[in-house]
């Protein structure tokens, strides 16, 4: 016990010194259950600047793009690509799941690195990336087991579940075992870096509040981007695992 | 380093104060407890964290240096793995959001390209096409050139022929005017020739009678 008000003191401490607060949510009461507002509130501002800026780039789409659609054609050629490489020629009408797994990710990481949501002060809790909560990269995570399972039954029928004795029927427990490892290393990984990330930022800028934490804040937008591929790519590449043949 | 020394200056310097502020701090403790017990009750470290609250309640009644009140407040409410409705609600934004993105991006912008990209492709082999054309073209414009050279070259040696006999013409209707006249000339020279020499005998018969009267006197 004492250790435990030991490791709480110097927790405390920790939060005192940053100022961040890990794990304090938000709360409202939607039907006597709880959300946590401030994923719910960034989640609309990520999904409202993706959509707006879809709209304003492709609504009038040209033969030769410029600005906007220019960069809205790479980042569809980019997600494309993944998808391709990943699922193979069927790829086709995995791309909006793939493409908005991807994008949601991106912007809201970013989002939690570029948008000053510190000046929105809220009554318990903060403003931060909406992938900062394990309800959100949960939530992609499930989504994505969904998608794998929904791709190899839509593709090979019950034969689907042919795979889980593949090589060898002794393989059979791992098999099952990497049907709930897949979602959970996928959405502790994109937690634990965004969370991680955004803590050593808050912490180095309290600590030094110029110049120092600039390389790691660069250090941070270089994990989300990275982050948001990996997640993509690695449900793409699930998808494409469960779709493809084994003869 | 830093850090536990900035605890240990944070956490001697409460008591001073404490003693005054011990009936204000700890009646909002009690209304916290009551209502952090039943959210407590959800979680699953149900018994861990409320024999923790127990103790921290105890130590903050008996003394007030171990654990400040707030520091119960912060601990029951770090809640990092606080699964709740918004798990299925960012699902449904995240679906919502797909088949939005889906319908003013994807779907749109991509057919979009794929149009251009066969757009383009079917003009690059319209272009292939057309340099056929344009061979075909050049092959006729070399036969067109051909029959003109040919036309234009039978033309000068009909002209050359023409004008050649034509020349000729001239040349041969010159020379028999100039041989009529020649003949003419030398038939005249023939007559005066003759005439001459007959003129010449009765003079040489004259002359001899008058050589032969003046040699011969009598």
């Amino acid at each position: 016990m004492n250790f435990l008000l030991c490791s709480i003191n110097t927790l405390k401490v920790l939060y005192d010194i940053s100022g961040v607060e890990v794990g304090q949510h938000f709360y409202w009461q939607i039907g006597g259950f709880q959300v946590h507002a401030q994923v719910l509130i960034t989640s609309w501002v990520v999904i409202a600047i993706l959509l707006g800026s879809a709209i304003l780039a492709v609504r009038n789409p040209q033969t030769i793009p410029t600005d906007g659609q220019n960069f809205f054609e790479y980042v569809l050629e980019f997600i494309r690509d993944v998808s391709k490489t990943q699922i193979g020629e069927e790829y086709g009408p995995w791309v909006p799941f793939i493409g908005t797994l991807f994008l949601f990710i991106f912007v809201s990481n970013w989002s939690g690195a570029l948008l000053p949501w510190k000046i929105i002060e809220l009554p318990h809790g903060e403003l931060a990336a909406p992938t900062n909560d394990i309800n959100t990269t949960v939530a992609l995570a499930l989504l994505t087991s969904v998608a794998y399972f929904y791709a190899g039954l839509s593709k090979k029928g019950l034969g689907y579940f042919g795979k889980y004795i593949q090589p060898t029927p002794i393989l059979l427990p791992i098999n099952i075992l990497e049907d709930f490892t897949k979602p959970l290393s996928l959405s502790f990984r994109l937690f634990g870096n965004i969370l991680a990330d955004e803590l050593v930022v808050v912490v180095l800028v309290s600590l030094v509040p110029l110049v120092v934490p600039i390389p790691v804040m660069f250090l941070g937008l270089f994990t989300s981007g990275i982050q948001a591929l990996i997640f993509a790519t690695l449900a793409a590449a699930y998808i494409g695992e469960s779709m493809e043949g084994h003869h | 380093m830093a850090n536990v020394i900035m605890a240990s200056s944070k956490l001697i310097s409460p008591p001073s104060i404490s003693i005054s502020s011990v009936a204000p701090t700890s009646r909002p403790k009690i209304s916290l407890l009551q209502v952090s017990v039943p959210k407590i009750s959800k979680t699953q470290l149900q018994s861990l964290s409320s024999s923790a609250l127990k103790t921290l309640s105890l130590a903050a009644a008996t003394s007030l240096a171990l654990a400040p009140p707030s520091l119960a407040v912060e601990i029951e409410k770090a809640a990092l793995f606080d699964f709740n409705l918004t798990l299925p609600i960012i699902m449904g934004e995240f679906l919502l959001l797909m088949v939005a993105l889906d319908k003013i991006y994807f779907t749109p912008l991509g057919n979009f390209m794929d149009e251009r990209d066969s757009a383009i492709k079917e003009k690059l082999g319209g272009v292939k096409d057309t340099s056929e054309e344009v061979k075909k073209l050049e092959e006729q414009a070399a036969a067109v050139m051909k029959a003109a050279r040919a036309e234009i070259s039978a033309a000068l040696n009909k002209m050359k022929k023409e004008t050649q006999l034509e020349v000729e013409q001239k040349l041969a209707e010159e020379k028999k005017k100039l041989d009529a006249e020649l003949q003419e000339a030398l038939a005249k020279l023939e007559e005066q020739k003759i005439e001459s020499i007959k003129s010449l005998d009765s003079q040489i018969a004259n002359l001899s009678q008058d050589i032969v009267k003046k040699v011969l006197p009598l």
